[in-house]
């Protein structure tokens, strides 16, 4: 996937959307982005996107033993996390609002 | 996720966690966890479908995926790779070469139960650098992948595992994993603890390595560099167990009804000794002496009164207890001995015991001449009464 800057904030928006109502391992994650329509997204691209946010204080993680395979990793979001998501949101409203209002009635 | 799965998840991993090896170690082995953990699952996912290829299809090469992770994560570009030297290869091959030296070597030490201390803490202390180059040294796991040894040793395992019944009894084996590395723990603990003085260095080190063991178990799984510390281990504890088991073979073999006479090399003198010369004559106040010039000492109770004995000179008086008393009769035999060629020589002891000949060589710790070679055996013994 395009990781230019717009996208990356794209990202961010919608992983910390997807954890704000059940915390998730990076695969759930992965999954509710996919069954919420953005199929295009890169594994990578999710897995690098939780790291950045965790490092930025957004996400806090635990792990989780798992009796069959690897220990899973859960990430669930943070005060910082929700502020972000809610300044992002509207941040993101406000744009695709502005993004329809060009494209008019043609698009 | 069979072995040869597994075994390719593992190189994908190697890999990957390679393309990442610039950054820091603690955030590599948070990523290793988090999307390691992924790939193990997506390869899960595909069950017999699994081929190394469909899982590049589906992730992307594992530099790609690095690559990618990298990018969202916003971590800073990998520093262009320095131009492979032989330098990294020697030092590769050195923690290569360090860790089957010390595997052999750990084995070798525990069945032998120990031999062998001053070249074993050399290749210890060989395999020690070893392990610390692998961990301290970013990139090396990936030389040592790339070195021909390990890619044909990588390629005979794949061929390997191929083999149906061999990959059946390799799965067999995984489930019983966890249970073999606290008895792997426990066997070398366990060993050093029986084998060597409590209070010997070694065993602080096999206690040391054993809880060491005991850690790379679950983690030389995803991250190879703790098998610089697992199979030392192993090699140890296989040894130990063959030395357990060793012992417990030869002791439940003991069986005391069946076991064979030992004759042992104490001289054991019976009570009395008779000595004939040539003629068939007995001989009196002889000394004895075995071939190291000890005197075959024996002791002896005489009547109250008498003293007690404990000398070489024989023969002894014998001691009669009937009606009379107690009594000694001055050491002759009480029998006679025919020897070809001589008059048979007739003592009036009365017999007491069983009659008996006793043939005893009689090496003198001062005389150089060699012995008989033929010593002729008397050819009647009678008795006298």
């Amino acid at each position: 996937m395009d990781t230019s800057q717009l996208l990356k904030g794209v990202l961010d928006l919608a992983v910390l959307a997807v954890l704000r109502k059940e915390d998730g391992y990076g695969y759930d994650v992965l999954r509710r982005l996919r069954q919420g329509g953005l199929d295009g997204v890169g594994d990578a691209s999710v897995y690098g996107t939780l790291r950045r946010l965790y490092n930025a204080g957004l996400l806090t993680s635990y792990v989780v033993p798992s009796e069959e395979g690897p220990h899973r990793k859960y990430y669930s979001l943070n005060e910082p996390g929700r502020a972000r998501l809610l300044e992002s949101g509207k941040t993101w409203k406000s744009f695709a609002q502005a993004l329809d209002d060009l494209l008019g009635e043609g698009a | 996720m069979n072995t040869q799965t597994n075994t390719e998840v593992q190189h994908y991993l190697d890999a990957m966690r390679e393309a990442l090896s610039d950054l820091p170690a603690a955030e590599v082995g948070e990523i290793m966890d988090d999307a390691g953990a992924h790939v193990v699952e997506v390869a899960e996912e595909m069950g017999d479908e699994f081929t190394l290829a469909a899982l590049t299809d589906r992730l992307g090469t594992p530099q790609a995926y690095a690559q990618e992770l990298r990018a969202a994560a916003d971590y800073p570009a990998p520093a262009p790779a320095a131009p492979t030297s032989i330098q990294p290869m020697l030092v590769a091959r050195f923690a290569l070469w360090s860790l089957v030296a010390g595997t052999v070597m750990a084995f070798a030490f525990a069945t032998s139960r120990g031999d062998g201390e001053g070249l074993t803490l050399l290749v210890g202390l060989v395999a020690a650098v070893g392990a610390l180059l692998v961990f301290r040294q970013k990139g090396l796991l990936a030389d040592i992948s790339r070195l021909p040894e390990t890619v044909a040793l990588n390629e005979a395992l794949q061929r390997a595992e191929r083999s149906e019944p061999l990959r059946v009894f390799l799965t067999s084996l995984r489930a019983w994993q966890p249970a073999w590395w606290v008895g792997r723990a426990l066997l070398i603990a366990g060993v050093g603890m029986l084998a060597y003085r409590v209070r010997s260095p070694i065993v602080l080190v096999l206690i040391v390595l054993a809880a060491l063991s005991l850690l790379a178990g679950p983690k030389a799984k995803t991250d190879r560099r703790w098998l610089w510390i697992s199979l030392p281990a192993t090699g140890f504890a296989i040894g130990g167990l063959l030395l357990v088991l060793a012992s417990m073979t030869s002791w439940l073999d003991y069986r005391p009804s069946s076991s064979p006479v030992s004759y042992t090399t104490s001289t054991r003198v019976p009570d009395n000794i008779y000595v004939f010369d040539k003629d068939g004559k007995p001989l009196t106040d002889v000394h004895l002496y075995d071939e190291d010039g000890q005197p075959l000492n024996t002791p002896w109770h005489g009547c109250n009164g008498s003293p007690f004995r404990d000398d070489n000179r024989f023969p002894r008086p014998q001691v009669v207890h009937d009606e009379n008393g107690c009594r000694e009769i001055p050491g002759v035999p009480p029998f006679t001995i025919v020897i070809p060629g001589a008059a048979p020589t007739v003592t009036t002891t009365p017999v007491t015991g069983q009659p008996s000949v006793t043939s005893t060589g009689q090496p003198s710790v001062t005389s150089t001449a060699p012995p008989p070679t033929q010593s002729v055996p008397p050819t009647a013994v009678v008795p006298t009464s």
